[in-house]
C-alpha cells in the first residue's frame, strides 16, 4: 500500500461511486416504468376524452388541425370496417387489432403505443397513439434531470473525503514528520497537538522507547567520563612511578620502556575517550561562536610546535580569514586530531600543509602530509570507533586508540559539516578535507 | 438510451480497467516501479484516438472487415503480451527478461486502452450534434466508466492486500481468463468477418446470465463470458488457457532446473 490517503480516498469513491450508480440505475429503470405507466394513463384518458366529445356516427373528414406529429387518434365503426374520423397524421388503415387494452404499432417508419378504446354507448372503437420514442426520450428527459447531481456529486465527495482523510490522518502525518526530523542525538520525547486513540499506544511506547534510550545513553556517557576521570589519578600516579623506575634502573631497561608505552597508550586512550564525551552535541551546542579558523590552527601550530620540530617536520599554514559558527573547544579538539594524526604518521622530515579557505559557498580546512596515506578502501572504516588501519601492528608504531577520526567526525556532524579523504598533492599521504557552513568573513 | 451507453462503455471500460489494475497489483507484488503506467496510460489514450480519428479507413480495407482483423489482431497482441509475460515472470533475476517482463506489461496496457479507448471514443463522438441523445449518452457513459473503474479499484486493492503469495496466484488467475477471453474475442472478429465460418452455438446461457445484465459484464471481462459462444469461440478459450498454463509450468520448471 503506497498511501492511506490515496488507499482510503479511492476505496471509499470507489464504493460511493458503485453504490450510487447501481442504485442510480435501479432509479432510473424504476422512473422510467413509473413514467410509462403514466403516459398510459395520459393516453387511456386521452381516449375516453375523445370518445365523450365527438358523438357523431357518420364519416368526416380527418381533423386537419393536428397539434403534434407525435401523436394521433382514429375513430372506428362497431365492426373496425369504417374509419369514422381520424387526425391528419393517423393512418386509414387499422394498424394493430381492434381489441381494448394497449398495443404497439408500426406506422410511418415510426414504432407507436396506441390505446384502443370500446365506446359502448356508440358501439364504436376509438384509438389513441403516440410515438414510443418520443415519450421515452420525454421521460427520460425528466429522469436525467433527477439523476444528474447523484453523478455530478461524485467528483464534490472525491474533494470532501480528501480534504476529511486529511485531516483524519493529520496526527499521523505529525508523527511521521517528526520522526523523520528528529536529529540522530535528539532523543526528546514525540508530542502532537492531539492522539488519537488509534495512535496513542504507537505514541506511548514510542516515547517511552526514547527515553529508555535516552536514559541509556547518558548511562553510557556518564560512565565512560566517569571511569576516564577516575583513572587519570591513578595514571598519573603510574607515570610518577615509572619516572622513579627509570631514575634508579636507567632509561635502557626494555620492560622499562614498554610499561612506558602501555601507560602512555593508556592516558591517550582516557584523553580521547574524554573528548568524546565533550564534544557530544549535547554538552558542546549550546555554545556555539563565531571561530576564525586560520587564527585557531595558528594558535594550535604555535602551541604543538615543538613536537613537530622533533621530528624536522616541515609544517605550512594558509589561506584566508574566514569564520564559521561554531564550538571553539570542539573545534580546536577537530584541529588537533587531524594535526596529531599527520604528525604521527608524516615520517621524519616530511611536509604538513594546512589551508582555511571559502570553497563554493563552504569553509574548506585542509591537512595535507606526506605520510603513507590510506588505501581509498578504508576511507569508510576509519571513522568507526577503535578501528585502527592494521589493527594494533600498524607499520608507524605510533600510540593510537582508533578514536581520533571517530572524534573528527563527530565534531564535523556537530557543525553540520561533510569530511572528504583523499590522496595528498604532494605525491603520496593523505589530504582530509573537511566543509564548514560559511558564517562570515572578516 | 442511457441504459445503452452504460451497458457499451462499461463493457469497455471494465475490461480496461481489469488489464490494468491487475498488472498494477502484480507489478507492486513483484516489487516493481510504477512508472510504466503513466508511460502507458498516456501512448494507450493518444494511440485510442488515432486509431479512433483513423478507423473509416480502417474499415474500408480488406474488403470492409479492416476494423474486425484490426480488432482480431489487438486481442491477439494482448494475448502474446500475457504469454510473454506468464513466460519472463520466473526469471527477473536476470536483467534482459526483466525487461522483457516490464515491455509486455507496457504493450498489454497500451493495447487494451487503444482497443477499448477507440470504441469509446466512436460511440460518444457518433452522437454528437444531437443534443436530445448527447446528455443520456454521457451520463450513461459516466455511469459505466464509474462502475467500471471502481470493480478496478477493488480489485487492485483486493489483491494487494491480500497475503502476497495468494495475491500472486490471484492476479495469474485472472490474467489467464483475460488470455482466454481475448483469443475467444478475436476468434469472434474472424467470424463476423467471415473468416471462420459461422456455426451454431454450443450452448444459450442467456436466460440464467443475460450479457446485458451488470453481472453479465463484469463476467464478460473476467472471465470473457458469452451466453451463446460459437463452438471456435469455446476451443480457441480453452486451449489458449492451456497455453498459458503450460507455458508458466514450463517457464518455472526451466528457472528450477537452472543452477
Amino acid at each position: 500500500m503506497k498511501s492511506i490517503r490515496l488507499f482510503l480516498l479511492l476505496s471509499l469513491l470507489a464504493t460511493i461511486t458503485l453504490v450510487n450508480f447501481v442504485a442510480l440505475l435501479h432509479g432510473y429503470q424504476s422512473s422510467m416504468q413509473k413514467a410509462q405507466s403514466l403516459f398510459d394513463s395520459r393516453l387511456e384518458s386521452t381516449a375516453r376524452l375523445i370518445a365523450s366529445a365527438n358523438s357523431e356516427q357518420a364519416e368526416r373528414q380527418s381533423i386537419a388541425q393536428q397539434q403534434t406529429p407525435y401523436s394521433y387518434f382514429q375513430i372506428w365503426d362497431s365492426g373496425g370496417k369504417q374509419l369514422l374520423t381520424r387526425s391528419q397524421n393517423a393512418p386509414e388503415a387499422v394498424t394493430g387489432e381492434l381489441a381494448e387494452g394497449f398495443h404497439e404499432v408500426n406506422h410511418a417508419s415510426y414504432r407507436w403505443r396506441n390505446y384502443v378504446y370500446r365506446d359502448q354507448h356508440l358501439n364504436r372503437w376509438i384509438v389513441v397513439a403516440e410515438r414510443i420514442d418520443i415519450r421515452y426520450s420525454l421521460a427520460e428527459e425528466v429522469v436525467l434531470e433527477s439523476l444528474l447531481p447523484i453523478v455530478l456529486a461524485i467528483p464534490m465527495a472525491a474533494l470532501i473525503i480528501w480534504l476529511a482523510v486529511g485531516v483524519g490522518l493529520k496526527p499521523l502525518r505529525q508523527f511521521a514528520d517528526q520522526v523523520r526530523h528528529k536529529r540522530a542525538d535528539d532523543l526528546s520525547p514525540i508530542e502532537l497537538d492531539r492522539v488519537p486513540a488509534e495512535l496513542t499506544a504507537v505514541v506511548g511506547n514510542t516515547n517511552a522507547l526514547l527515553g529508555r534510550l535516552d536514559e541509556a545513553f547518558h548511562r553510557e556517557q556518564r560512565f565512560a567520563s566517569d571511569a576516564a576521570h577516575e583513572l587519570r589519578t591513578p595514571i598519573s600516579v603510574l607515570k610518577v612511578h615509572l619516572h622513579n623506575l627509570r631514575q634508579r634502573l636507567g632509561n635502557e631497561d626494555e620492560d622499562i620502556a614498554l610499561l612506558r608505552a602501555g601507560i602512555e597508550r593508556m592516558g591517550h586512550l582516557i584523553e580521547q575517550i574524554l573528548a568524546l564525551y565533550r564534544t557530544s552535541p549535547d554538552q558542546a551546542a549550546v555554545k556555539f561562536e563565531k571561530v576564525d579558523m586560520l587564527k585557531l590552527a595558528q594558535s594550535l601550530i604555535a602551541s604543538e610546535f615543538v613536537q613537530f620540530e622533533q621530528k624536522q617536520q616541515q609544517i605550512e599554514l594558509s589561506g584566508d580569514n574566514v569564520e564559521i559558527e561554531g564550538n571553539r573547544f570542539a573545534l580546536e579538539t577537530l584541529l588537533h586530531n587531524l594535526l596529531s594524526n599527520a604528525h604521527k604518521y608524516t615520517p621524519a622530515g616530511g611536509q604538513i600543509h594546512i589551508r582555511v579557505r571559502p570553497l563554493s559557498g563552504k569553509v574548506a580546512l585542509t591537512v595535507e602530509d606526506s605520510g603513507p596515506g590510506i588505501p581509498e578502501a578504508q576511507y569508510e572504516r576509519v571513522f568507526e570507533r577503535f578501528y585502527r588501519l592494521q589493527g594494533d601492528q600498524h607499520a608507524s608504531g605510533e600510540l593510537g586508540c582508533g578514536l581520533g577520526l571517530t572524534i573528527v567526525k563527530h565534531i564535523a556532524d556537530l557543525h553540520h559539516a561533510t569530511i572528504k579523504l583523499g590522496p595528498s598533492s604532494m605525491g603520496q599521504g593523505l589530504s582530509v578535507t573537511v566543509l564548514f557552513p560559511q558564517g562570515e568573513q572578516s | 438510451m442511457l441504459l445503452n451507453a452504460v451497458i457499451i462503455i462499461l463493457r469497455e471500460v471494465l475490461e480496461a480497467a481489469l488489464i490494468i489494475s491487475v498488472f498494477l497489483a502484480l507489478s507492486q507484488l513483484l516489487n516493481r516501479n510504477l512508472w510504466w503506467m503513466l508511460v502507458a496510460l498516456v501512448l494507450g489514450f493518444g494511440g485510442a484516438y488515432v486509431y479512433a480519428v483513423n478507423l473509416g479507413q480502417v474499415s474500408m480495407m480488406a474488403g470492409g472487415t479492416g476494423q474486425e482483423i484490426v480488432n482480431a489482431c489487438l486481442h491477439s497482441l494482448i494475448f502474446l503480451c500475457l504469454l510473454l509475460f506468464m513466460i519472463s515472470v520466473p526469471h527477473q533475476q536476470h536483467v534482459s527478461w526483466r525487461l522483457l517482463n516490464l515491455v509486455t506489461i507496457i504493450l498489454a496496457v497500451i493495447t487494451a486502452i487503444v482497443r477499448e479507448g477507440s470504441e469509446i471514443i466512436l460511440y460518444i463522438n457518433g452522437f454528437i450534434g444531437i443534443p436530445d441523445l448527447l446528455s443520456p449518452v454521457l451520463m450513461g457513459g459516466a455511469v459505466g466508466a464509474g462502475i467500471g473503474l471502481s470493480v478496478g479499484v477493488f480489485f487492485y486493492y483486493l489483491l494487494v492486500n491480500m497475503r502476497r503469495s495468494h495475491g500472486i496466484w490471484l492476479g495469474y488467475l485472472i490474467l489467464l481468463l483475460i488470455g482466454g477471453s481475448m483469443v475467444a474475442q478475436a476468434v469472434e472478429f474472424m467470424i463476423q468477418a467471415d473468416y471462420i465460418s459461422a456455426t451454431t452455438p454450443i450452448w444459450d446461457s442467456s436466460h440464467w446470465i443475460s450479457e446485458r445484465s451488470a453481472v453479465g459484464q463484469l463476467l464478460y471481462a473476467l472471465v470473457g463470458y458469452e451466453a451463446t459462444p460459437a463452438p471456435q469461440q469455446a476451443a480457441a478459450y480453452f486451449i489458449s488457457i492451456g497455453v498459458l498454463i503450460a507455458a508458466a509450468v514450463i517457464s518455472y520448471t526451466i528457472r528450477g532446473r537452472t543452477p
